[in-house]
C-alpha cells in the first residue's frame, strides 16, 4: 500500500468513527435542546406557558408517569422490555386501595406504602423468574401479565377508594415548602438510579446484558439473576407509580395505569434509551417524559383535539425510531472501521 | 480433563474426551466442525456441566461452574465470537464482569480511573496496540476487537489461556501480531490452548496437539513428530494411521501440571 493510500484509508476511517460518534452524541443528547426548543415554542405561542405555576403543574403531572418510564427504561437497558407496566401500576394501586380501606382500615399510611411497592416487586419477581430463569420470551410473558392484571383490576374492585390515609397520599399528592413531594421523590429516584446504573457492578451488568447477553454470560456475569433483579426493580417502580398516581388524583381508581404503556415506551426511547438494549441514560429518559408532557400541556392549552395530540406523540416516537435506524445504518456502512 | 462426556438430548457431543495441558507449552486442539472442540472448552470454563469425567489442576480435582470460577483457577478464554459488549467502552469490556472498585464512604463503586489506566497499559505494553480505552467497542476494527478480547484474558494474569480461532477474519498484520503474542505468552510461562481450523497456524505455533473426531478423543501428539496430512487423516477418520501409532498417545497418562 502506498503512503497516500494509507493516509486516505486512515482519514476515511477517522471520518467514519467521527460520524458514528456524532450520531451517538446526537442520540444521547438531543433530548435537552429539543425540550428547550419545544418549551420556547409554546412559550411564544402561549404567554401563560412559561409561568412557574404552569411549569410546576407540568412537572407535577409528569412525576408519576416518570416512575413508569423508569420502570420501562431499566428493562430496555437490559435488552428486555415490559408490556405489563401499565397493568402492574393499575393493579398495585387498586389492590393497595382495597388493602387500606377494606382489609386494614386502621393501618398507617406507611404500611400501605410498603404493601404497594412490595406487591409491585413481587409481581416483577414473577416476570423475572419467568423471563430470566425459565427463559420465556419477554413479549409473551409481559403481554400475558398485561392481560391478566388489566383483568385483575376489575376482579379486585370496580370501585374508587377515596378514604385513604393522608400519609399514604402524601407521596403523590403532598408538598413540602410549596414543592410537590412527588417531584422530590422523582429527583431522588433519578439520582439513585443514575448512581446504581453508572457506578455499581450490578448497574454495569445491566448494560452488559443489554449490549450482548452471551458476551455477558461468557464473561462470568450472572445473566439470569441480573434479569430477575431488573424485573423486580421494574415492578417496584410500577408500585411506586401506582402510589404516586393515587396521591396525585386523591383516590385509588381502577382507571389508574390505563393508556400509560405508550408514554412509558415513548418517554424512554425519545430520551435516547436504545430499543435494543445496552445504551441510554435514565436522566435522558426523564427528558423524554418531560418532552411528552410539555407537548401534551402545550397542545391542550392551544385547544388541540386530544386525538391529534396522540398523533403528534406518535410522530415524535417515529422520529426517535428513525434516528436509531439511521444510527444502525451508519454503523453498517462504515461506523466500524475495517481491519485492513 | 479426563474422560469428559457431554450429551445434549440425543446428541453425544463429547464421548469420553481427554485434554492434558502442561506448563510452558502451546497446545493445539483440532478437529472438524462438530468434533466437540468448543463444547470441551465450554466444559473447561464452566459454561457447560459435563455428564461425566473430571477436571484436575495440579492433581487436585476441581469443579468449575462458571467462567468466573475458571478465572479464579487461572483459566482465561478468548472466545471465537470475542464475547464483547459493543455498546460498552474498551476499558469496560476488558474488565467485563470484574470491575475494579474504590470506596466512596461506605459504598464500593466502579473505579473508572483505574480501569481506564490499566486497560490502556495492557493494550499498549503487552499487545503493542494503541486503542483509546474510552472508545465504544462497536467503533473498533476486527483486529482492535481481537486485541480487546485478548487484553481481557490477560488482565487476570492467567496460567492457562484458551484462544478459540483467534486469527480467523484478521488481516495479515493482525495475524502476525497475535502469533507473536501467543509465543510471548508461552515464554512468560503461560500455557496456551489454541483452537484453530487452520492447520498451518497450528503447526507454526503449537508444541503438542489433541485431536478430536465427532466427539471422540483420537489422541495427543508432539506437533513436530507428525505431518499436516497425518492430522487431517485422524480428524476425518477418527483413527491413528498405523505408521505413526507409536507417536500418538491414545491413552494419556496426564502430567503433574494438569493431571495427576
Amino acid at each position: 500500500m502506498s503512503e497516500s493510500d494509507a493516509t486516505t484509508s486512515t482519514e476515511q476511517r477517522l471520518d467514519r468513527i467521527v460520524s458514528k460518534e456524532l450520531v451517538d452524541f446526537v442520540r444521547d443528547n438531543i433530548i435537552w435542546p429539543l425540550l428547550l426548543l419545544v418549551f420556547l415554542g409554546f412559550s411564544v405561542l402561549l404567554p401563560i406557558f412559561s409561568t412557574w405555576n404552569n411549569i410546576e403543574a407540568l412537572l407535577y403531572g409528569s412525576a408519576a408517569l416518570g416512575a413508569v418510564v423508569l420502570a420501562e427504561t431499566i428493562c430496555l437497558l437490559s435488552g428486555h422490555f415490559d408490556l405489563s407496566v401499565g397493568s402492574l401500576t393499575g393493579f398495585t394501586a387498586i389492590t393497595a386501595g382495597v388493602f387500606m380501606v377494606e382489609w386494614f382500615p386502621n393501618a398507617p399510611g406507611i404500611v400501605g406504602i410498603v404493601f404497594i411497592i412490595g406487591l409491585g416487586g413481587f409481581l416483577g419477581l414473577l416476570n423475572g423468574i419467568s423471563i430470566g430463569y425459565l427463559e420465556v420470551n419477554p413479549f409473551l410473558q409481559t403481554l400475558s401479565f398485561l392481560i391478566i392484571f388489566r383483568g385483575g383490576i376489575e376482579v379486585v374492585s370496580t370501585a374508587t377508594f377515596i378514604d385513604l390515609p393522608e400519609s399514604y397520599q402524601f407521596v403523590g399528592g403532598g408538598s413540602i415548602g410549596g414543592i410537590p413531594f412527588a417531584l422530590i421523590v422523582m429527583l431522588g429516584l433519578l439520582v439513585v438510579l443514575h448512581f446504581v446504573l453508572t457506578y455499581t457492578s450490578f448497574g454495569r451488568h445491566i448494560y452488559a446484558v443489554g449490549s450482548d447477553k452471551e458476551a455477558a454470560e461468557e464473561a462470568g456475569i450472572d445473566v439470569k439473576n441480573t434479569v430477575l433483579l431488573v424485573y423486580v426493580i421494574s415492578g417496584m417502580l410500577c408500585g411506586l407509580a401506582g402510589l404516586m398516581f393515587t396521591g396525585y388524583i386523591g383516590a385509588a381508581s381502577p382507571t389508574i395505569g390505563a393508556r400509560i404503556l405508550f408514554p412509558a415506551f415513548a418517554g424512554a426511547i425519545i430520551g435516547g434509551v436504545s430499543l435494543f438494549g445496552g445504551a441510554g441514560k435514565v436522566t435522558d429518559a426523564a427528558g423524554g417524559i418531560l418532552l411528552l408532557g410539555t407537548i401534551q400541556v402545550g397542545l391542550t392549552l392551544l385547544n388541540v383535539d386530544p386525538t391529534a395530540i396522540d398523533v403528534v406523540n406518535g410522530a415524535i416516537l417515529l422520529g426517535a425510531i428513525l434516528l436509531y435506524t439511521f444510527e444502525e445504518r451508519a454503523a453498517e456502512f462504515g461506523g466500524a472501521p475495517s481491519d485492513g | 480433563m479426563r474422560n469428559i462426556k457431554k450429551r445434549f438430548g440425543n446428541i453425544q457431543a463429547l464421548a469420553g474426551v481427554h485434554l492434558d495441558l502442561r506448563e510452558n507449552e502451546i497446545h493445539g486442539l483440532v478437529g472438524d466442525n462438530g468434533s466437540g472442540k468448543s463444547t470441551l472448552v465450554k466444559v473447561l470454563v464452566g459454561l457447560h456441566k459435563p455428564n461425566d469425567g473430571e477436571i484436575r489442576i495440579r492433581g487436585d480435582r476441581v469443579h468449575i461452574d462458571n467462567p468466573k470460577e475458571a478465572r479464579e483457577y487461572g483459566i482465561s478464554t478468548v472466545y471465537q465470537d470475542l464475547a464483547l459488549a459493543p455498546d460498552l467502552t474498551v476499558a469496560e469490556n476488558i474488565y467485563l464482569g470484574r470491575y475494579p472498585k474504590k470506596r466512596v464512604g461506605p459504598i464500593p463503586v466502579v473505579d473508572y480511573g483505574k480501569m481506564k489506566e490499566t486497560a490502556s497499559e495492557v493494550l499498549r505494553e503487552r499487545l503493542n496496540i494503541d486503542i483509546d480505552p474510552t472508545s465504544e467497542v462497536e467503533n473498533l476494527s476486527g483486529g482492535e476487537r481481537q486485541a480487546v478480547a485478548i487484553a481481557r484474558a490477560l488482565i487476570v494474569d492467567p496460567e492457562i489461556i484458551i484462544m478459540d480461532e483467534p486469527m480467523s477474519s484478521l488481516s495479515a498484520d493482525s495475524v502476525k501480531r497475535v502469533k507473536q503474542l501467543v509465543k510471548n505468552l508461552r515464554d512468560e510461562g503461560v500455557t496456551v490452548l489454541l483452537i484453530s481450523h487452520n492447520l498451518q497456524e497450528v503447526f507454526d505455533l503449537t508444541n503438542t496437539l489433541t485431536i478430536l473426531d465427532n466427539g471422540h478423543y483420537v489422541g495427543r501428539v508432539q506437533t513436530d513428530s507428525i505431518t499436516e496430512d497425518d492430522v487431517v487423516r485422524m480428524m476425518v477418520g477418527g483413527k491413528v494411521p498405523e505408521e505413526i501409532e507409536d507417536q500418538v498417545d491414545t491413552t494419556p497418562t496426564f502430567s503433574s501440571v494438569a493431571g495427576d
